[in-house]
C-alpha cells in the first residue's frame, strides 16, 4: 500500500489554512488538542476543495452529523454530533477527508528529550494491518516487528494494550458476574454492554443517555493501561510518573477524543498523553528511515507487557465477547474450559447472538454487534426492554478495531476511477453554477 | 448417425464454444467478485486475529486469567491485592459517563435514534 497519488489532482489547491502533513495517505493537521478544547475540536476534517460532493460519507455516517453545504460539498456539522469513528474516511474515494489532530510532532519532540521517559501503549488491532503500509500482504501479523520499530524509534518502555485488555477481561468479567448474582436490579441493570469502544461510547451518552446504567463502569483498556502505567508501571520501573510521557497507538480516530477526556487523570496526571493510529506510526517508521520488513520479532516490556490470545481478540468483533466468556465460564462454573469452542463466537452481518451453557450457572446469552446503525437497533429493544441479554459488545466500526478509521486505508477505495473523478468534477461544477 | 459420445455437429459446437467463453469471461469475474467481497480487507484481518490466538508460537496462553502478569497483578502481595474489583482499581481502571444529549440539541438533520 504505497501513498501512491495517482489520483491527486494537482491543481487542487487546499482549502483549509494550518500546517499539514500526508501519512499513509491521509491529511493531517499538525495540532496536538489540549484537553480545554476537546469539545470544539473537529478530529474528521474535510478539504472543500477536495470534495466532489458524491455524498458516499453521508451514507456512511451512523449519526447524520456529515451535511450537504449549499456548495454541495459534505461536512460535519458540528464536533457534538460525531462520535469520531472516522469510517467516512476510510471510505472517500477522493482523498477529501483528513484528520484534525496529530500528535506525532509532540512525540518526535518527547523522543529527543533525555528526560522524558516515553511509554509506547499498542492496541491490538495496530499489529494486524501495520505491515500493509510496507508492502506485505493484507492482514500479515506484525507485532514482534512493531515492538523491534517501536524501540527503535526511540520509545523507552514498550506496554502493551493486550495486556491491558486482559486486565479488562478480569475487571469487565468481574462486573458482569456481580450483575448476575444479583440479578440486574437497582443501578446496575442487564444486559452489560461493554465499554471499550470510544465512539460507541460517545455515541450512547449522546443518543441513548438512558441507558448509561447499562454500560460497564471499566474504562477501555487503554484507559487502563495509561492509569496503570503511570501507578504500577512507575512503581515497578522506579521512574518518576511526572517523568512518563505515555503514547497510545491506536487503530482509532475516536480514542483521541478519549485520550482527552477530563476524568482520564486517575494517576494524579493526564493519564494519556498523546494518541496516535496505525498511519501516523508508519509515517514515524518510514521518516527514521527503518527497515521495517527486515525487523527481528521482539517482545514487548514485561510486567505491563506478557498478553494472551484473549487479549488480541479484542481486536476484532465478537473478540471482547469471546474474552469475556473463557473467564466468565470458568468463574461461573469453577471448572476449566477444557474445549474453546464452546465459548467461540462466530459473528456474521447484523446482530450475532451467542448463548453458552455455563454448568451450575445455566446459559449466559450475548450479543455481538458493530456498526453504529446496528447498535442503534439493539439500544432501542434494550430500551422497549425486549431484549434478553446479558452481555452486549459493541464496536462502532463494521468488523472490529481492524477496520477502525485509523488503519491504513483501503486503495482500491481510495483510487477512485478516471470516469468517475470525470463524472464527480461536472456534477460540482453544474452545483456550483446553479448555487452562483 | 452419432457413433461417439462427444459426436458434435458444427453449429452445436460453435454454440458449446460460444456458451463455454461467455462463461469463462464472465463466470472467473464474478467468483472472483464473490471470494474479494468474502475475503475482503476487513475479513482478512479478522481472520488474522483469529489464526494469531490460536497459534501458540504467538500466544502461549489464550485465557485472560492464565496471564501471569495479570495474575501477578492481582496476586496477594500484588499492586491490586483486593482482585478485580476491589476498591483501588474502583479508583483507577473503572469511570463513569455523562448525559451528552443537551450538546446535540437544535442541530438539524440527525438521524434521531
Amino acid at each position: 500500500m504505497s501513498d501512491s497519488s495517482t489520483y491527486e489532482n494537482p491543481g487542487a489547491v487546499s482549502a483549509l489554512s494550518g500546517t499539514f502533513q500526508r501519512m499513509e495517505g491521509v491529511n493531517y493537521r499538525l495540532f496536538s488538542p489540549e484537553v480545554s478544547n476537546l469539545e470544539s475540536v473537529f478530529f474528521v476534517e474535510t478539504d472543500p476543495a477536495r470534495c466532489q460532493g458524491c455524498g458516499k460519507c453521508q451514507v456512511q455516517c451512523p449519526t447524520g452529523a456529515r451535511h450537504k453545504q449549499p456548495d454541495g460539498t459534505r461536512d460535519v456539522v458540528d464536533p457534538a454530533a460525531c462520535v469520531n469513528c472516522g469510517q467516512c474516511l476510510t471510505i472517500c474515494p477522493y482523498r477529501a477527508i483528513g484528520e484534525g489532530t496529530s500528535y506525532v510532532p509532540e512525540v518526535l519532540e518527547k523522543l529527543k528529550d533525555p528526560n522524558t521517559v516515553v511509554v509506547a501503549m499498542t492496541a491490538p488491532a495496530v499489529r494486524y494491518a501495520l505491515g500493509e503500509c510496507f508492502g506485505l500482504p493484507v492482514g500479515t501479523y506484525v507485532g514482534g516487528k512493531m515492538h523491534g520499530a517501536l524501540r527503535r524509534l526511540g520509545f523507552d518502555y514498550i506496554w502493551d494494550n493486550e495486556w491491558a485488555a486482559d486486565v479488562t477481561v478480569m475487571e469487565e468479567g468481574t462486573e458482569l458476574i456481580e450483575r448476575l448474582h444479583d440479578g440486574g436490579t437497582g443501578d446496575r441493570p442487564l444486559p452489560q454492554f461493554t465499554s471499550c469502544c470510544p465512539g460507541w461510547i460517545k455515541f450512547c451518552e449522546t443518543f441513548y443517555p438512558d441507558l448509561i446504567p447499562h454500560l460497564s463502569t471499566c474504562k477501555s483498556p487503554v484507559g487502563m493501561l495509561g492509569a496503570l502505567a503511570k501507578t504500577y508501571g512507575s512503581e515497578e520501573t522506579g521512574v518518576v510518573p511526572e517523568n512518563v510521557y505515555t503514547v497510545s497507538i491506536m487503530p482509532c480516530i475516536a480514542k483521541k477524543y478519549e485520550g482527552l477526556r477530563p476524568e482520564l487523570n486517575a494517576s494524579g496526571q493526564r493519564d494519556i498523553d498523546a494518541t496516535i493510529n496505525t498511519r501516523e506510526l508508519a509515517y514515524l517508521i518510514k521518516e527514521a528511515g527503518i527497515y521495517f520488513t527486515a525487523l527481528p520479532d521482539e517482545e514487548a516490556d514485561p510486567a505491563l507487557g506478557i498478553s494472551t490470545g484473549a487479549g488480541t481478540l479484542f481486536g476484532t468483533t465478537g473478540g471482547v465477547m469471546e474474552a469475556a466468556l473463557r473467564f466468565a465460564y470458568e468463574a461461573l462454573s469453577d471448572e476449566v474450559l477444557s474445549d474453546l469452542a464452546t465459548t467461540a463466537v462466530e459473528t456474521g452481518r447484523g446482530l450475532t447472538k451467542v448463548t453458552v451453557e455455563v454448568p451450575g450457572f445455566g446459559p449466559v446469552r450475548g450479543a455481538v454487534v458493530s456498526g453504529l446503525d446496528k447498535a442503534a437497533m439493539v439500544c432501542e429493544k434494550v430500551r422497549a426492554g425486549r431484549a434478553d441479554y446479558h452481555f452486549i459488545e459493541v464496536m462502532a466500526c463494521p468488523g472490529g478495531c481492524v477496520n477502525g478509521g485509523g488503519q491504513p486505508v483501503d486503495p482500491s477505495i481510495m483510487d477512485a476511477s478516471l470516469f468517475k473523478k470525470m463524472v464527480a468534477s461536472v456534477n460540482k461544477r453544474f452545483k456550483m453554477r446553479r448555487i452562483a | 448417425m452419432k457413433t461417439k459420445r462427444w459426436d458434435l455437429s458444427r453449429r452445436t459446437f460453435i454454440k458449446a464454444s460460444g456458451l463455454a467463453c461467455g462463461y469463462a469471461l464472465f463466470g472467473v469475474r464474478m467468483a472472483r467478485e464473490g471470494a474479494a467481497r468474502v475475503l475482503d480487507i476487513v475479513g482478512l484481518r479478522q481472520d488474522s486475529v483469529h489464526k494469531a490466538d490460536a497459534n501458540p508460537a504467538l500466544y502461549r496462553y489464550r485465557k485472560s486469567q492464565n496471564n501471569p502478569m495479570v495474575k501477578a497483578l492481582y496476586a496477594s502481595d500484588g499492586f491490586l491485592s483486593e482482585g478485580p474489583a476491589g476498591s483501588l482499581s474502583h479508583e483507577l481502571l473503572h469511570t463513569h459517563y455523562g448525559d451528552r444529549s443537551a450538546s446535540i440539541e437544535g442541530i438539524d438533520g440527525l438521524r434521531r435514534y
